[in-house]
């Protein structure tokens, strides 16, 4: 039985070929950014929506905006929750911008940790000197900007320490870092000097495994997860704005919890 | 799709809040799937070897979701147990199939097959098809392994 809704006569064979240059004309991000052009020409008067670019700039202004509403709102003494040992994620999970088979690890006997900027003993660190360094365990919730979190625990230096050691200009506005695995990142000051904010060199109890930074990465509480680079190799503190690998790819900088 | 996405960064969205905007939620900060399967010809061992495989207690494992590496995430099963077989190859025996959790059935799979991912696991080196042609778990010829005894499995990023 022929279906009701079938018509009875077929569309023109040749409505594609008369159509196929307003179809090329259809792009599904030309939607999406017509979409948010909608709501931004209520707040932006002025802002061409023709061009994407446009847009791209006003919402990245917001974004910076964001970040200094999130750097007022920071208590640089409040501490983030913390848990008890026997809720740590053993081992912890992996996350980079490349599979964990592209992972390159770093040799501690060899690593070195190079200084620069506003420091005032610029003397490159070796592992053993930081592992004399007096060292914090805190157990926290590493939360990731995709929507995931576990609960960690992490053995190393306090940011603040360090910083203090080597004299840096603790009224710089930046403190950035480098990586062996060419992931740039960078954190406010104030950040920098919370009670929470690490040099981390173990995990659980034990040396950090080569997939998760060894020797030294950063860990904070108070900033997402992306916020936290592995295997670094170099801390300048600045007050040339640093960006960082995904913040240069439109990702917020303040990036708080 | 990241392309796009880092264009659209989601903290935008939330300080959209503030300017009354909204923008685009935040996706995936991995460009490229993890959990990928080995290349053809490599051994399982082999291919675990390059992933990192980390210390685990066996009884860490009891329970875990087990997923499929793909952006989906699709649940294959859990984990059921884990035992030794008579060539001393350590296998994950977890759910599989069924519907809702009915009718599932219970495989046993190499532990170099699959990765960890946090807390959930991922069949890396068989595709759901390649499982379905497992055979039903028979704990005959296999050996419980005890939970405190320490494995290692290795790693894979986030598939989403």
């Amino acid at each position: 039985m022929r279906s009701p809704h079938r018509p009875k006569d077929f569309a023109h064979t040749d409505a594609l070929e008369v159509h196929r240059p307003l179809i090329r004309s259809l792009e599904r991000r030309g939607l999406i950014r017509g979409g948010l052009s909608l709501g931004a020409l209520t707040l932006l008067t002025g802002c061409d929506v023709k061009r994407p670019e446009a847009v791209e700039t006003a919402l990245l202004a917001i974004s910076r905006l964001n970040d200094d509403v999130q750097a007022l709102l920071f208590d640089p003494t409040h501490l983030a929750p913390t848990y008890p040992v026997s809720m740590i994620l053993r081992p912890p999970k992996f996350n980079a911008y490349y599979d964990v088979m592209d992972v390159k690890p770093v040799n501690g006997a060899s690593w070195k940790l190079e200084l620069s900027g506003l420091i005032a003993d610029k003397r490159p660190w070796t592992l053993s000197d930081l592992t004399a360094m007096p060292q914090r365990s805190m157990v926290i919730r590493h939360i990731c900007v995709e929507g995931w979190d576990y609960i960690g625990g992490w053995t190393g230096v306090p940011l603040r320490d360090f910083l203090e050691r080597v004299g840096a200009d603790l009224r710089a506005k930046y403190v950035a870092f480098k990586t062996a695995d060419d992931y740039p990142s960078s954190i406010d000051m104030a950040t920098a000097l919370h009670p929470q904010t690490l040099l981390a060199l173990q995990y659980g109890g034990d040396p950090l495994a080569d997939p998760f930074g060894f020797p030294m990465r950063l860990r904070m509480s108070t900033k997402l997860g992306y916020k936290n680079p592995k295997w670094v190799t170099a801390i300048e503190v600045t007050n040339t704005y640093p960006g960082g690998y995904w913040e240069n790819l439109g990702f917020p900088w303040f990036a708080g919890i | 799709m990241v392309r796009g996405y880092l264009r659209w960064p989601r903290r935008a969205a939330v300080t959209a809040c503030l300017a009354l905007l909204l923008g685009p939620g935040a996706q995936a900060q991995s460009p490229t799937p993890g959990g990928m399967p080995p290349p053809p010809g490599m051994s399982l061992e082999r291919s675990n070897a390059m992933r990192f495989p980390q210390p685990v207690e066996v009884g860490q494992l009891i329970g875990r979701t087990v997923l499929q590496p793909v952006e989906s995430q699709n649940v294959l099963g859990h984990v059921h147990s884990v035992v030794r077989d008579d060539k001393g190859q350590v296998l994950v025996v977890m759910s599989f199939g069924g519907i809702l959790g009915f009718g599932s059935r219970l495989i046993a799979v190499p532990v170099d097959a699959m990765v960890l991912l946090g807390d959930v696991m991922e069949v890396a080196a068989y595709t759901p098809p390649q499982l379905s042609h497992f055979a039903t778990f028979d704990p005959a010829g296999t050996t419980p392994v005890p939970p405190e005894t320490v494995v290692r499995v290795g790693l894979a990023k986030p598939s989403h």
